[in-house]
């Protein structure tokens, strides 16, 4: 027993201190500069300045609104049309047929393809000097290449949207075709035995069943687009501006004193996605009991 | 009283030992034979914006062979993707205590708000430009190189080369006798031109769109004299309104009806290159050519400038208070001013962007004169005329005009 918890103890701890220093180490000198301490610049004041001044100054409130509501705009839809492909994706490939491995090879490509590879593809396809535009204009589907949709840097934020959906799809389809796998075709068979239609056999049998891992990997998917910066940096507009995108501004600002605006910020988007962390913590630990 | 008197006469005494002490070149180092000494055998850590293939070979090329020929200092270039990393860089050391000669840094490419933000925290070495021995031929009295936007330079950067807004057409869409001037004659275009203008959303990493707006304050409020010296509120408050009025009648005619700005000079030469817009800035006092041989811009890309107001500004060298070998930082400060130096750096051929951080007038030997009068020949034809870009010359204005107008910009004219 003694022995068993000695292993125990030395397992964790190496990951531990790492998490710790690493993870919880810079989120507190994070928060520090937040509060407005910087020992370089002989600022040790602790106050809520720079939390006010993001969000309620008259420089910077509309822009911290509107990219608030950008943010959670661009994370609702993006995950949520993710999902939605995957899942219909998923269903008409689990069954076995010839094209089967291509499909799923095709589906989980973009997989391991970085983000900032993604968002430059995006303009190359998508912008209005990109390939789409010059084709349709070549075969005189549109005029010029100025006459093809933004699509891209749009205030809608749709280039970034999309570019979240291409990624994320793939990742919500590795983990349903791998619960839909494990679930066989038992439960779908004896249901269609008992006389239930096929979108009765969707909607009452296939859903409730993956629906837990599919909301799982959402939570994932929408705390990770909402905190990341490298996708709406590249295929955003200058206003409204994404959170991430905003506090890194705040951080290039050779004006030290910006630093705690930018810290502030960064606090912000981390409270929310934290939020959001406990909440799958919450829901995974309740399936496992109910398990 | 009394102590008033101890105080004066503390002085006056510690004026006479700084005055004996002045044989001092840069501090820590009593003779220029002294840097050369400590220098010996170094390496020599350059921290610079690593964006340009051409500034980077002309670097390792130019001053990486005589560091290593004459002085025996290995040159070890590390680029960087923005300058304010190396400041975050150097304020991260200070904020972890590290100090003498531990530092990571030797010297940094620099001017502008990261020069002052360095200086302010007091994390620089010196004063140590007017000891470097060719420090005779930088033009010290001239308030463009002794101010770094608008604050001093103090001797804590030495200049390295220059630069001078101004903009670049293709000649294949557009004439040079078509564009236009001024902003007044650039407001008709825009509005003749719909869709076919944009600019650098004012805002960091688009200083060069800052500067754009800047422009546009001295031409509305009559001229640039009455802009220099300190920051005047109240001058600024009376033109700002006025300039984002300008700004807001343009914006329905400029590119994507100014729903959204591009950011930095690549997104700008982007659209350009695309033919999506039909000018683009350039900082070059060789015009389009260093981003038509970069192929950034189409071949046929050329330059012009208004009459009036175009910014020019100087580069510099500065050196971290915690820098490891400060004396071959020293010897590289002072090698990239030598006179034969700085005219390879304006030859076209030899791919470098910038302008001259001496002052040419200054340099008597007959081999600096031979190469200064070269270069000055060889600009080419995408650069514009050398006499529009002097006449049109004007001096950067106080730091807190940026800011400023940067935080204005966007209230007025992004969020409108």
């Amino acid at each position: 027993m003694g022995g068993d918890k000695l292993k125990i103890v030395l397992s964790l701890t190496p990951p531990l201190l790492i998490i710790g220093t690493l993870f919880f180490g810079g989120i507190l000198y994070g928060f520090l500069q937040s509060l407005g301490y910087q020992p370089a610049i002989q600022k040790y004041d602790i106050n809520f300045d720079a939390y006010y001044n993001v969000m309620f100054s008259e420089r910077y409130a509309k822009l911290f609104w509107t990219g608030l509501g950008l943010n959670l705009w661009v994370s609702f839809v993006s995950t949520f049309l993710a999902a939605a492909f995957a899942l219909f994706g998923a269903l008409a490939i689990r069954k076995t047929f010839f094209a089967k491995k291509i499909c799923n090879f095709i589906y989980s490509l973009n997989l391991p393809m970085p983000h900032l590879v993604v968002a430059v593809g995006m303009i190359f396809v998508f912008s209005q000097s990109g390939l789409l535009a010059r084709f349709f204009t070549q075969i005189g589907f549109i005029s010029s290449p100025s006459d093809f949709p933004i699509l891209v840097k749009d205030k809608y934020g749709s280039g970034i949207i999309l570019a979240y959906i291409w990624k994320e799809a793939a990742f919500f389809f590795v983990i349903l075709m791998s619960v839909l796998q494990s679930l066989g075709e038992n439960f779908e068979e004896l249901a269609q035995s008992l006389g239930a239609n096929k979108w009765q056999r969707f909607r009452y049998v296939i859903l409730p069943l993956v629906m837990p891992n599919l909301f799982s990997a959402s939570i994932i998917v929408f705390a990770f687009s909402f905190g990341s910066y490298e996708v709406p940096a590249i295929l955003g507009v200058n206003y409204p501006q994404m959170l991430p995108v905003m506090a890194f501004e705040f951080f290039l600002n050779p004006d030290l004193n910006a630093r705690s605006e930018g810290m502030a910020l960064s606090m912000i988007i981390a409270l929310i996605v934290m939020i959001l962390v406990v909440i799958y913590f919450r829901l995974t630990q309740s399936k496992i009991r109910k398990d | 009283m009394k102590n008033k008197f101890k105080f004066i006469t503390l002085a006056i005494v510690s004026l006479f030992f700084s005055r004996l002490a002045s044989a001092e070149v840069a501090p820590g180092f009593n003779s220029w034979d002294d840097v050369i000494a400590a220098a010996d055998g170094g390496q020599v850590n350059v921290y610079m914006w690593g964006g340009s293939d051409a500034i980077n070979g002309f670097v390792d090329d130019f001053y990486g062979v005589p560091l290593k020929n004459d002085y025996n200092i290995t040159l070890n270039r590390m680029p960087l993707a923005g300058t304010v990393d190396a400041v975050n860089q150097v304020l991260s050391e200070k904020e972890a205590g590290v100090t003498g000669d531990n530092g990571n840094i030797d010297l940094i490419w620099i001017n502008g708000e990261n020069f002052w933000t360095l200086k302010q925290a007091d994390l620089l070495y010196g004063p140590f430009a007017a000891g470097l021995p060719n420090s005779q031929f930088v033009a010290w009295d001239n308030p463009a190189v002794n101010l770094d936007f608008g604050r001093p330079v103090d001797g804590m950067e030495s200049p390295w080369s220059s630069a001078q807004f101004h903009f670049m057409y293709d000649s294949a869409r557009s004439d040079y006798e078509d564009m236009p001037r001024n902003y007044g004659f650039l407001t008709k275009w825009i509005s003749d031109n719909p869709g076919r203008f944009t600019y650098i959303r004012p805002g960091k990493g688009g200083f060069v769109g800052t500067r754009f707006v800047k422009q546009i304050f001295f031409e509305l409020s009559g001229g640039h004299e009455q802009w220099v010296g300190p920051y005047n509120e109240e001058l600024y408050n009376k033109w700002a309104p006025k300039v984002w009025a300008l700004l807001n009648s343009w914006e329905k005619d400029l590119h994507r009806g100014g729903e959204t700005y591009p950011t930095n000079n690549a997104e700008m030469h982007a659209l350009f290159a695309n033919g999506e817009v039909d000018m683009s800035f350039t900082q070059s006092p060789r015009g389009a050519g260093p981003t038509n041989s970069a192929g950034t811009t189409p071949p046929t890309t050329r330059a012009f400038a208004f009459y009036d107001n175009m910014i020019g500004d100087f580069n510099y060298w500065a050196i971290p208070y915690n820098a490891p070998n400060k004396a071959a930082a020293l010897v590289y400060a002072n090698l990239v001013l030598e006179p034969t130096l700085q005219a390879a750096q304006v030859q076209p051929a030899n791919g470098f962007c910038c302008g001259w951080g001496i002052s040419t007038a200054k340099v008597t030997s007959s081999d600096g004169v031979a190469a200064i009068q070269e270069a000055q020949n060889n600009l080419g034809d995408a650069a514009e005329d050398q006499g529009i870009l002097a006449r049109a010359l004007v001096s950067d204005i106080a730091a807190e005009y940026q800011d400023k107008i940067e935080a204005d910009w966007q209230a007025n004219v992004l969020l409108k």
